[in-house]
């Protein structure tokens, strides 16, 4: 039959295909030619299921017990036009006679809104609606809907692709829904009003209509399922992080109110949509329990190895399950479905882009979609069980079944023939289950489940399964009791016992599950749990635990109360966490007693240095500072003290009884950070006996020093700086003075500034100069005024202006002055769209993409410090993995040349004035405990107090304008060529190996060599803090190029050679293998011991962070090298490479 | 046939216990209704609009409903979270822009989750709000918020609840009385939880149509008209009110407001056009609606 509607097809669509010749990027909509460009494994086959017009613009799909497809759909999206009747749907798909293909379509609703979500159940489905969580259902079966209830209102819609969606049922019952970064929701329920202001994930039980934030965060999260045991497993299309383990209450990126945040399990990940969990007979036994996630920017279903790594899970990215170079092919939505097999719903569109494209752009699909159904050749498919008509007891008995598909759905039918019906029932099966059955316990879970479903609890069931012999067991029966934790009479005393279970899974559900008690006698037995090894989820898990019961310890603990019960580790832990408030008495009475275990004694001192008052700071000073184990927590305290003291404005005199003698009288300080912070404080605190300890510091060119007369600002001061600002004195002299004085007199400091910088070369670094004069309020104004008249080095005043693009503010006066000032030509700023679409012509027919990855990774380019491909580069703009398959070459070419014009969500850029007169500007990372946190564009992460604001204003994006200036037209088309290729198959395809993609390298700097001449190479393997890294990054293709590895000569005429590190993260030690191409040239040590180089080298790694550094002879060796990581057979090694910046 | 339900405390209104001056509208009166989700819902069921609209026809109402919100209008929020004024000024804005000649204000219900402890700054807030809302110069309607039906377990039992509103309805009724305002007492009429409801909701909380239908009289009778009530001969009105208030939603409510007028708005504000085109379609509808009810 769908040989029909293609024909029919072919007659609707024809304005299209006229244009699609017209436009290159609209496609044929050919189902088939769809296909065809489809790449599955070996073994494994693909059909269309369901195609337009039976259905358009697919969005969210889930199967009923009796094996139908339902789909939310919209020809709306992205926004209604006046006048215009919303008439989106909801479709339903059946496949009666059983051959792979959709035969049936009911319209089960229409007139809606951009239905961006849907769950059948309850006689009906539950439905997104804008605004709205609707109920719909229909008075005679198998008709349409003609009764409307609305669940819950409330629901942000401050942007269409980001509102209410991803239904999903939960394994007890409760439904899930998610929505966005930008969508701010209130709901009234009969328990109060429920609040979420930005990302996160809904639990909510429709029958009690109680309600409440599951996870939090995420920028757009579209994949939500629970594994075989109950824990969650969430994507998300718009944020780099793969796989993410949602572990109750966490925080993840963009939430609101988090200050710490949880990540994913594969960072540096292109984007993904939907997740499924494979399960079930039909498929390959190397499957089971694999997550389905669709890359819909690069055409591709992809498929993830989840592991366990103790509290958590690792994820390791295995072959496709579909890839394609089909530009409309959009994988969206995926589930398992009856049969066993694999549905995929593809959105078809060639525009993904929500806001960047305009909303009537005419290349905007609105009328195709398509559902695909993965199957494995030769397999046998599992025959669709009959849930509906199913006798109660054989219901149950579906609980047993492989496929979570059977077993979910089986649920789903129980719990609507009700508990009177199937409680007894289910109590008779539960006795009747064979407790030598290899599932056994996970049988006696889905019971709980049932019983879960109807909010029943069931003390006895609850505790077997809280001794159950399988921790995945254990765990779901803790997370049971963090619901019913009110109506089981113990539960804080059977949560103590798990919290110290044997394993980590385990006690990271029993701390969360002691948080959701609210109890103060949660608290000692929450973390009691450090007693055994706290991985870095149970680190988190903890944290989350800390906060969420402050509100019942602080108070306690503030009144002196042992809350913790002796556990001192617990404490400082939590008071770390909470921020500490009030807490001075306390901490100092524990200083004071000496009961302190040592390896904490420095944390309680750092503690009390943050948040005491003028007596304490004194008895930190004077019985702190100089008795602290290392200079690490030395550093530590006297940062945690100048940084109070500063805030607080708290002036400490001799007079309160400081020993200021031996503090500053001989710098005892031996770290440099302490005595830094001390010699500021000298400012800070106008310590006139020691003013001479400023001037002699100032005149050796220590920062600290004109820092701390700065913060005197006396007119002794100033007249010191002042003369220190001459031209006489050095060049860094003069320059540390000017970044003093300017606190303290713009207008002198700017005309200083001035004069340095007309005598400057261009081989000075005055960046922070012009930094300095950006960050003030009217400096960038006062610097412009002083350079009037002045004579710049050409190349002086580029990169003058250079600094002030990549500050990203509007200083125009600045900017004008410099290009006058240097003798320049002023920078284009805009482009009319006849150039753009010459410079998109030039793209696609003389651009190239290998040079355009030469272009790109120059470092003038300046594309690698903000970019990462793959997680490696610098984290201020978006990742570029699959910025090919996403965006169009026009929105590629604009973005270079008018940065400003079309911006990614969560790139916009936050203007902040504060109250002592200084400008920030940053990305707005996340807002918490009163501070904002912005990520400026020298990948800096900084905080600002909400208190200390004085001024908010959006500000442009950070990318700087006048980037295409300094290439070529060629250089540019290549460029852009390049990036339109990233994430499409081919050469820039996404690739699941994992290659070792950031590299640090040596740079043949004075000091650099200099501490080579001192030491042999193996030097940089024993005291690599006494070196400068620097950050490189390979090819796409994962090749680390020699030609990018700095070359280091020790000595006039010996061997050149190159050292380049990487880390890895260890989070369960044990073997891993790196696949090296060739060993010639390489040595490589491992931490500090020599490792023998081969093409397969086996490491065995300790948990941790762990350094790899290799040495590079550039007289045997001149190709470049790829390390790639792989896992030895039967290692429970656990190991990310570290990327980043 | 006449659905109406005859509520016991409407019984007590009509026996003349509660003497209440009958609210008077004028025909050409424009109606700015304001609240939570109470308010929210009436737009897109519109029983009570009706039953104002057919005893006024020509009266313009514009429902500014917002699921969730309270008396500082933090539903309108959005983004500016560090702002807690400026949902208020949101609300007060697109109020004063309708020129209303009657504005109604329903706040209370979800305020009173706090129960005492949150007495004062809803009373604080509620003055704020009425000094922002006074240079429409228009008539103000205080409307108490309606008790809680109970729908039984495992629904909450609202008895507790019901006892929380009846303190924050007294301090609607101060208010009122303070400013010489028109208060209006569904509260009351609907029981004020003692006498119990059945049939209106479906939580316990939210009216379903048929709740605001059958209410449509106890609506009437809280703003003293003692035969106010929806009647079957209104519904091809109320379905005309119903798509009138669908698409004066879409206006004062778009969709993508992050792109339209939000912080995106170089991206998309272009579109933003569109929205005022809706005002056209709106005014059709009314001259439809007016013709239906004066026939």
């Amino acid at each position: 039959m769908y040989r029909n509607a293609i024909i029919l097809l072919a007659g609707l669509v024809l304005p299209s295909l006229a244009f699609a010749q017209a436009n290159a990027k609209v496609p044929d909509p050919d189902p088939e030619l769809e296909r065809k460009t489809f790449i599955l494994p070996e073994g494994f086959e693909v059909n269309l299921y369901a195609a337009d017009p039976l259905l358009a613009k697919p969005i969210q799909m889930n199967f009923d017990p009796q094996g139908r497809l339902w789909v939310a759909s919209s020809e709306t999206y992205p926004q209604i036009k006046p006048g215009q009747k919303a008439n989106d749907k909801v479709i339903i798909l059946e496949d009666t006679d059983g051959d792979g293909k959709a035969d049936k379509t009911t319209v089960f609703a229409d007139g809606l809104l951009i239905p961006t979500g849907i769950e059948p159940g309850d006689g009906g489905a539950y439905v997104a609606n804008s605004t709205e969580l609707v109920h719909l259902s229909a008075s005679k079966p198998g008709g349409k809907a003609d009764r409307s209830r609305v669940v819950l209102s409330g629901f942000g819609t401050e942007d269409t692709h980001h509102i209410l969606h991803t239904f999903r049922w939960g394994p007890e019952g409760n439904l899930y829904f998610n929505q966005s970064i930008y969508i701010h929701s209130h709901i009234e329920t009969p328990h109060g009003v429920k609040h979420l202001n930005g990302g996160g994930i809904w639990r909510f039980r429709p029958e009690s209509m109680e309600m409440d934030v599951f996870v939090r965060g995420f920028v757009n999260t579209w994949g939500h399922h629970f594994d075989r045991w109950g824990q969650s497993l969430i994507s998300d299309g718009a944020y780099g992080e793969g796989v993410n383990h949602g572990v109750p209450g966490a925080y993840f990126v963009t939430a609101v109110g988090g200050t710490r945040l949880m990540k994913g399990l594969n960072p540096g990940s292109p984007k993904h949509c939907g997740l499924e969990i494979v399960s079930g007979r039909h498929l390959p036994d190397d499957w089971q329990g694999n997550v389905i996630m669709n890359d819909f920017r690069g055409h591709r279903v992809c498929r993830f190895k989840i592991g366990e790594d103790g509290s958590t899970f690792t994820s390791r990215e295995m072959t496709e399950v579909i890839k394609s170079n089909h530009p409309a092919f959009r994988p969206i939505d995926v589930k398992m479905g009856p049969d066993g097999a694999i549905y995929i719903a593809d959105w078809y569109n060639p525009i993904i882009q929500h806001g960047e494209v305009d909303f009537r752009d005419d290349r905007r699909d609105h009328t195709h979609g398509r559902i695909w159904r993965v199957t494995a050749k030769r397999r046998q498919l599992v025959k669709k069980p009959d849930l509906v008509g199913a006798k109660t007891p054989e219901l149950l008995e579906q609980l047993k079944a492989p496929e979570d598909w059977t077993r979910q759905n089986a649920k789903r039918v129980l719990k609507e023939r009700g508990a009177k019906e199937v409680l007894p029932a289910l109590e008779t099966w539960v006795k009747g289950l064979d407790a030598n059955d290899a599932n056994y316990e996970h049988n006696l879970l889905e019971a709980l489940w049932v019983y879960q479903s109807f909010d029943t609890a069931e003390p006895k069931l609850l505790n077997t399964l809280l001794n159950a012999k399988d921790y995945h067991a254990r765990a779901a029966a803790v997370r049971a009791l963090s619901l019913w934790h009110a109506r089981v009479p113990n539960a804080i005393e059977l949560l103590s016992v798990r919290a110290t279970d044997d394993s980590p899974r385990v006690r990271m559900e029993a701390v969360r599950a002691l948080a959701a008690t609210n109890s103060p006698a949660a608290v000692a037995p929450a973390f009691a749990s450090m007693d055994k090894p706290v991985d870095r989820t149970m680190d988190y898990a903890l944290w989350l635990t800390a906060r969420d019961l402050a509100p019942v310890w602080m108070p306690k603990f503030q009144a002196g109360e042992d809350v913790f019960g002796g556990n001192v580790k617990g404490l400082t832990f939590a008071l770390e966490a909470v921020g500490t408030k009030d807490v001075a008495k306390p901490l100092r009475a524990m200083l004071e007693s000496k009961k302190l275990p040592k390896d904490r004694e420095s944390a309680v001192w750092a503690l009390l240095a943050r948040v005491g008052g003028p007596k304490d700071l004194v008895f930190v000073l004077n019985q702190g500072v100089f008795a602290i184990d290392t200079d690490a927590h030395r550093n530590t305290v006297m940062a945690a003290l100048e940084d109070n003291a500063r805030r607080n404005k708290i002036v400490l005199k001799e007079s309160d009884g400081a020993n200021f003698e031996k503090l500053w009288g001989s710098y005892p300080l031996s770290s440099l950070e302490a005595a830094d912070a001390a010699v500021r404080l000298i400012g800070l605190w106008k310590a006139e006996k020691f003013r001479a300890v400023l001037a002699s510091r100032a005149k050796e060119g220590i920062r600290s020093g004109f820092e701390g007369l700065a913060l005197w600002g006396d007119p002794a001061s100033r007249k010191l700086l002042e003369d220190l600002a001459d031209p006489k004195q050095t060049v860094a002299i003069q320059r540390h003075a000017v970044i003093a004085l300017a606190s303290l007199d713009i207008v002198t400091a700017a005309s200083r500034a001035a004069t340095l910088l007309e005598t400057a070369k261009p081989t000075d670094d005055h960046s922070e100069v012009y930094q300095t004069f950006l960050s003030q309020k009217g400096g960038s104004e006062a610097l412009a005024k002083a350079l009037v008249g002045k004579k710049l080095n050409t190349d002086v005043a580029k990169l003058g202006l250079k600094a002030v693009r990549s500050s990203v503010q509007d200083a125009k006066p600045l900017s004008d002055a410099l290009t006058k000032a240097g003798g320049l030509t002023a920078a284009r700023s805009d482009y009319s769209p006849a150039e753009i679409k010459a410079y998109v012509e030039e793209v696609l027919t003389k651009g190239d993409a290998a040079r355009g990855e030469l272009v790109y990774r120059r470092k003038e380019a300046t594309c690698l410090a903000c970019h990462a491909i793959a997680g490696a580069g610098g984290q201020v703009g978006p990742d570029m993995t699959s910025i090919g398959a996403s965006a169009q070459v026009d929105y590629l070419v604009e973005s270079i040349l008018i940065p400003n014009k079309a911006v990614k969500e969560g790139y916009h850029a936050l203007k902040i004035g504060t109250k002592d007169e200084k400008v920030v500007v940053g990305i707005k990372t996340r807002e918490a405990d009163g501070k904002i946190y912005l990520r400026t564009s020298e990948d800096k992460e900084i905080a600002i107090a909400e208190k200390d604001i004085e001024d908010k204003s959006q500000s442009r994006s950070l990318m700087p304008d006048g980037l295409a200036d300094q290439l070529t037209r060629q250089e540019l088309v290549d460029l852009v060529r390049f990036m339109s290729e990233m994430g499409k198959q081919g050469p820039y395809a996404p690739n699941k190996a994992r290659f070792i993609r950031r590299w640090q390298v040596l740079e043949p700097s004075k000091e650099n060599v200099f501490q080579l001449q001192r030491a042999s190479a193996a030097k940089t393997v024993e005291n690599p803090e006494a070196f400068v890294w620097t950050s490189t990054y390979t090819k796409v293709s994962g090749e680390f190029p020699l030609d990018t590895l700095p070359k280091l000569v020790v000595w006039t005429g010996s061997e050149p050679f190159g050292i380049v590190r990487a880390q890895l993260d260890v989070t369960t030690g044990g073997k891993v293998k790196l696949k090296i191409d060739g060993a010639t040239g390489l040595a490589l040590w491992v931490g500090n011991a020599p490792v023998e180089v081969k093409n397969e080298t086996v490491l065995d790694l300790k948990p941790g962070l762990q350094t790899l550094t290799f040495s590079v002879n550039l007289t045997s060796r001149k190709e470049g090298f790829r390390v790639e990581l792989e896992d030895v057979a039967g290692s429970p090694a656990r190991v990310n490479i570290v990327t980043g910046k | 046939m006449r659905l109406v339900r005859v509520f016991p405390f409407l019984l007590l209104l009509l026996s003349g216990s509660t003497p209440a001056a009958p609210v008077e509208f004028k025909p050409s009166d424009r109606l700015v209704l304001i609240g939570g989700t109470l308010v929210e819902r009436e737009q897109r069921y519109g029983y009570w609009e009706t039953m104002l609209a057919d005893r006024y026809p020509g009266l313009k109402v514009r429902n500014l409903g917002w699921s969730g919100d309270n008396v500082t209008g933090e539903a309108r929020r959005a983004f500016d979270l560090g702002d807690p004024n400026i949902g208020r000024k949101r609300l007060v804005d697109l109020a004063l822009a309708e020129k209303p000649t009657v504005i109604l204000i329903c706040y209370g219900a979800n305020e009173a989750f706090e129960g005492q402890a949150g007495l004062e700054n809803f009373k604080k807030g509620y003055e704020k709000l009425l000094d922002e809302l006074a240079p429409a110069k228009a008539r103000m309607i205080l409307l108490s918020p309606a008790p809680l039906e109970d729908k039984g377990r495992p629904l909450p039992d609202p008895s507790l609840q019901n006892q929380r509103l009846a303190i924050y309805r007294d301090a609607i009724k101060q208010i009122a009385e303070a400013r010489k305002l028109t208060f209006a007492d569904l509260f009351q009429v609907l029981g004020e939880g003692k006498a119990p409801l059945k049939d209106l909701t479906d939580n316990g909380l939210h009216f379903t149509g048929a709740g605001y239908k059958e209410t449509a009289s106890a609506f009437a009778a809280a703003l003293g008209f003692t035969d106010g009530a929806f009647s079957d001969g209104m519904e091809k009105a109320r379905q005309a009110i119903v798509a009138k208030n669908q698409l004066y939603f879409y206006k004062w409510r778009p969709q993508n407001e992050t792109y339209l007028t939000g912080f995106r708005k170089h991206e998309q504000g272009r579109n933003a056009k569109e929205v005022a085109e809706y005002d056209p379609l709106v005014a059709e509808l009314e001259s439809q609606i007016e013709k239906l009810l004066k026939k």
